[in-house]
């Protein structure tokens, strides 16, 4: 199942969500927008990570991984991730893979 | 050892212009140059996204080729910037001087001090507004990225000499075609420039001699403007080419 988030949470950037999921599990997080992080590969790669997770744990999952390599975030938050990946979930927009 | 290191280098295009960026963290990260002010512009105009951005998301693709703007991704993050009518300047230190410590927040504040300065020498009363913009009269004037790589930090940014919110609108997406009017008044009532402050329009050479000075009352004596040095013009071509006009690189997301 595939979904989509466009907003900008309370005080942080554009986020953009691009999320495939299939039994309750992440396939794919895509995470864009004008947002910071250092180092930047660091991002790339806790995103790639979060393939596996279940869709209701990606936030924290998120936040796991990067703080397991030391990425700091600027204008956006873990928690909006994981804020924007339940509303696509809860809102049934997703459309069958 | 010279503290400073000051390249004036400018109009280029996008590819050049972000790899010479990158050759520049090169030279200083490898101890081959001390840290270094530049001061440049974009030729063609061009769209540069941040690093985090969608090309396709923020970038109207078919319309920069049609016009021959260029669209580049930076190493660094932030928004969509359509570089036009600009003084674009970078810095690179390594991350122990005293211009890199006491965090992300603090270091975007005294980098853009020398820009804040420039505005003043101009006549215009601007200040810092975290995390990265600088303001004047409420409106912003500049946009600034920082990425730290190699243990150095690089941060460029853009100082508005001019902007036409027509053009930036018909190259960037606009989320609904039918908003595209409401959304240019918006992005008039929040951006200004230095022509629009002082009520005359104010070129890149004009207004060059400002920023140089105003970075120089921040920095310290930067000497005369010079040029990249043979080898890392040579790196900065590399970058263009292998990094910077990508496809792999500019559709990383």
């Amino acid at each position: 199942v595939k979904g989509s988030y466009i907003g900008k949470p309370a005080g942080s950037k554009l986020l953009r969500l691009d999320l495939e999921w299939d039994g309750g599990l992440v396939v794919c997080a895509s995470i864009r927008g004008d947002f910071f992080a250092h180092p930047e590969d660091g991002f790339d790669e806790a995103e790639a990570a979060l393939a596996g997770v279940p869709v209701a744990e990606l936030g924290a999952a998120l936040e796991r991984e990067l703080e397991a390599r030391g990425v700091t975030l600027f204008g956006l938050s873990p928690g909006d991730v994981g804020t924007a990946a339940a509303g696509i979930v809860a809102s049934n927009n997703g459309v069958s893979a | 050892v010279k503290a400073w290191r000051y390249l004036e280098t400018g109009a280029n295009d996008a590819f050049f212009n972000m790899g010479l960026d990158e050759a520049i963290l090169e030279s200083v990260a490898g101890g081959l140059e001390p840290p270094t002010l530049r001061l440049y512009r974009w030729k063609p105009s061009a769209v540069s996204v941040g690093y985090f951005q969608g090309v396709r998301d923020e970038v109207d693709l078919g319309k920069c080729a049609e016009l021959g703007i260029d669209v580049v991704r930076r190493l660094t993050g932030g928004g969509a910037v359509f570089h036009a009518d600009e003084v674009t300047y970078s810095i690179v230190v390594p991350e122990t001087h005293p211009l890199a410590a006491g965090g992300i927040l603090d270091s975007y504040k005294a980098i853009c001090a020398g820009v804040v300065a420039g505005f003043k020498i101009l006549g215009i009363q601007a200040e810092f507004a975290p995390l990265n913009d600088i303001v004047a009269g409420g409106r912003k004037v500049s946009g600034n990225a920082q990425t730290r790589k190699r243990g150095c930090l690089l941060q460029h940014g853009t100082i508005l000499l001019g902007v036409d919110l027509e053009a930036m609108f018909t190259v960037l997406q606009v989320p609904n075609e039918k908003l595209k009017g409401k959304l240019i008044e918006d992005v008039k009532a929040r951006v200004s420039s230095v022509s629009a402050m002082l009520g005359h329009p104010v070129g890149y050479e004009e207004a060059l001699p400002a920023f140089e000075r105003g970075f120089a009352e921040v920095l310290g004596e930067l000497g005369p403007g010079s040029i990249p040095g043979d080898d890392e013009l040579r790196r900065a071509r590399i970058n263009a080419r292998e990094r910077f006009s990508s496809g792999a690189w500019t559709f990383k997301r």
